[in-house]
């Protein structure tokens, strides 16, 4: 399992088209949404914690499409180019090779995005002088980012089993907006339920609160009061979702070995 | 490592019976696997590297039954294998590929490994590659990696599927070569259609047609299937109608005929001594199709 996903570790995080993405995607998001003063309005963006969440709110409403999209083509690579065959015939477990597949190709295809994010807290931190954004920018990436990209991980592992890469990417585009960035209102959709992966109950659960059921919008069910508790619900549903995708992923393999 | 099978059928979704019944008996050593486009012989490989289950039938290598997970497991630890269309990863290095495979097969101390890879790199002649990116590998390239990739761990059972198609004559004769060489105490399945291959490296060879084995046996066996029935004729007039060509050469104002035919084909034709490729033409003659 190691070796796999230390290779394919290596092999997504040298892929230039990956930063190249990225790169392009960010320079829209900061082009178009206030990443350069963080100030996103109701919070201080003079405190490095609030100005550290600010900075994820932003980020993830756009990258985790970037995520998704870099990483559906993974899961049927090593079939596309034929690798497979030997692969297979080596006695070393499958489950173990799906599971460092995953944690190598998610680690690397989070690794332009986590550079983003550090990137910009090591600017507030040197521009306003509060090294304590620094320590911040890790507490958010890991609470508030990434159980979601855990999640998003795996669900683009699992799509291109049903539909191309090329559909999938589509689709999960079309998912991101639908369920975790269009307003409550709108239509029924999965936005700032803990079922969304943008991480709103872990940045208010833990941190500023004052977030929660939306009674005027559908599937409200799934909006409870964000308390640090319903902050840990969220990552386990996010774990959770992943490991199930993953055990269709395998389980699917299963069924077409034979 | 010996390998049998017996009564061995696999019938793929959609009903092509792609093996059918065979009973399939290899010693150690160089073995041929020879047989035309479709015959089976991908399918049959898969099926003994583990890969593939049987639909019905049994298949012992090295006395572990591959049909239980504890027998495919201890087959694949001592199995090296190359496909047929292998793929390589275009990004990695020959070197880096080798160490990746080299871990899953579980050769987990680096300097072991590195020494390992080093001295397989020289065998196959990539030594002074090792360190280029896989993408720009020409064909004949690629499969010296894929042959290094199935000798990593020192393997017992040597499974190639066609390795020699598509390289030019010197580096498939250097391949074929470096494979007989490379079987001593070790079984080494070779599969391909190119009967020259086998000839010129195997002693026992089977032969597949349609999912049925139709033939097994040391090469001279085979060569003697064409026994008296291999003529040469040099004629100006129309081809001859009678026997199978197999060659046709102009030669002066007329064509020198090979065929195979049973009787004389012709007053003229004279009887020669076959050749494997005779055997085997001679063999797929008469096969029931
Ligand atoms: N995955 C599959 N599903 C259905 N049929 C298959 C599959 N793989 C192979 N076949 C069929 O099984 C038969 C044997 O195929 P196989 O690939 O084993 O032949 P082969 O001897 O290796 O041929 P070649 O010399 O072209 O490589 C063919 O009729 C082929 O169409
Ligand atoms: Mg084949």
């Amino acid at each position: 399992m190691t070796a796999t996903m230390r290779y394919e570790y290596l092999m997504q995080v040298r892929r230039p088209t990956l930063w190249l993405v990225y790169l392009l995607v960010f320079a829209v998001t900061a082009a178009t949404l206030p990443f350069w003063s963080l100030d996103l309005g109701g919070r201080d963006p003079g405190d490095p914690r609030s100005a550290m969440l600010s900075a994820a709110d932003i980020l993830i409403a756009v990258l985790p499409m970037v995520y998704g999209c870099m990483i559906a083509d993974r899961p049927g690579r090593d079939r596309a180019l034929g690798v497979d065959g030997v692969l297979s015939a080596i006695p070393a477990g499958r489950t173990g090779r799906l599971l460092g597949k995953y944690l190598g190709v998610c680690a690397a295809t989070a690794t332009p995005f986590l550079a983003i994010f550090l990137g910009r807290a090591a600017g507030y931190a040197v521009i306003e002088g509060e090294a304590a954004a620094l320590g911040w920018s890790l507490v958010v990436f890991l609470s508030v980012i990434a159980p979601g990209l855990a999640f998003l991980g795996a669900l683009a592992f699992a799509g291109p089993l049903l539909v191309p890469p090329l559909l999938f990417r589509v689709l999960f585009v079309a998912y991101w907006f639908w369920g975790n960035l269009i307003p409550v209102t709108m239509m029924p959709t999965l936005s700032h339920t803990v079922l969304s992966a943008t991480g709103e109950y872990a940045a208010r659960g833990w941190f500023e609160g004052g977030f929660g059921p939306r009674p005027e919008a559908a599937l409200d069910v799934l909006r409870p009061e964000a308390t640090p508790l319903s902050a840990a619900l969220w990552v386990g549903v996010m774990i959770a979702l992943a490991a199930a995708m993953l055990v269709l992923v395998r389980l699917h393999a299963i069924r077409s070995e034979s | 490592m010996r390998i049998q099978t017996s009564k061995l059928t696999k019938v793929y979704r959609g009903k092509v019976r792609a093996i059918d019944g065979v009973d399939l008996d290899v010693p150690v050593g160089m073995y041929g696997l020879l047989g035309s486009n479709g015959a089976g012989k991908t399918t049959l490989m898969r099926i003994l590297a583990g890969l593939l289950k049987p639909t019905s039938g049994r298949v012992v290598l090295g006395g572990h039954d591959i049909t239980t997970p504890a027998g495919r497991v201890a087959v694949q630890r001592t199995l090296g294998y190359l496909p047929q269309d292998l793929g390589v990863y275009p990004d990695l290095t020959a070197r880096r590929f080798l160490d990746y495979i080299a871990l899953l097969k579980g050769l987990d101390a680096r300097s072991a490994r590195r020494r390992r890879i080093g001295e397989l790199l020289e065998v196959v002649a990539l030594g002074e590659h090792a360190d280029r990116k896989l993408r720009g590998f020409s064909g004949g390239m690629l499969r010296r990696v894929g042959i290094a990739q199935a000798l990593l761990a020192d393997p017992r059972l040597l499974i190639v599927d066609e390795p020699t198609t598509g390289l030019d004559p010197e580096e498939r004769i250097r391949f074929r070569t470096m494979l007989s060489q490379l079987a001593g105490d070790r079984t080494v399945l070779l599969s391909t259609h190119i009967v020259e291959d086998v000839a010129q490296t195997c002693r026992d060879l089977a032969v597949l047609a349609k999912g049925r084995l139709v033939f097994q046996g040391a090469t001279g066996e085979l060569v003697s299937q064409a026994a008296g029935r291999v003529w040469n004729l040099t004629t100006s007039g129309p081809a001859p109608a009678e026997g199978r060509i197999v060659a046709a050469v102009p030669e002066g104002a007329g064509t020198r005929y090979r065929l195979i035919a049973a009787a004389a084909p012709h007053p003229h034709a004279e009887p020669v001594s076959p050749t494997l490729e005779d055997g085997y033409l001679a063999l797929m003659g008469v096969a029931p199709c």
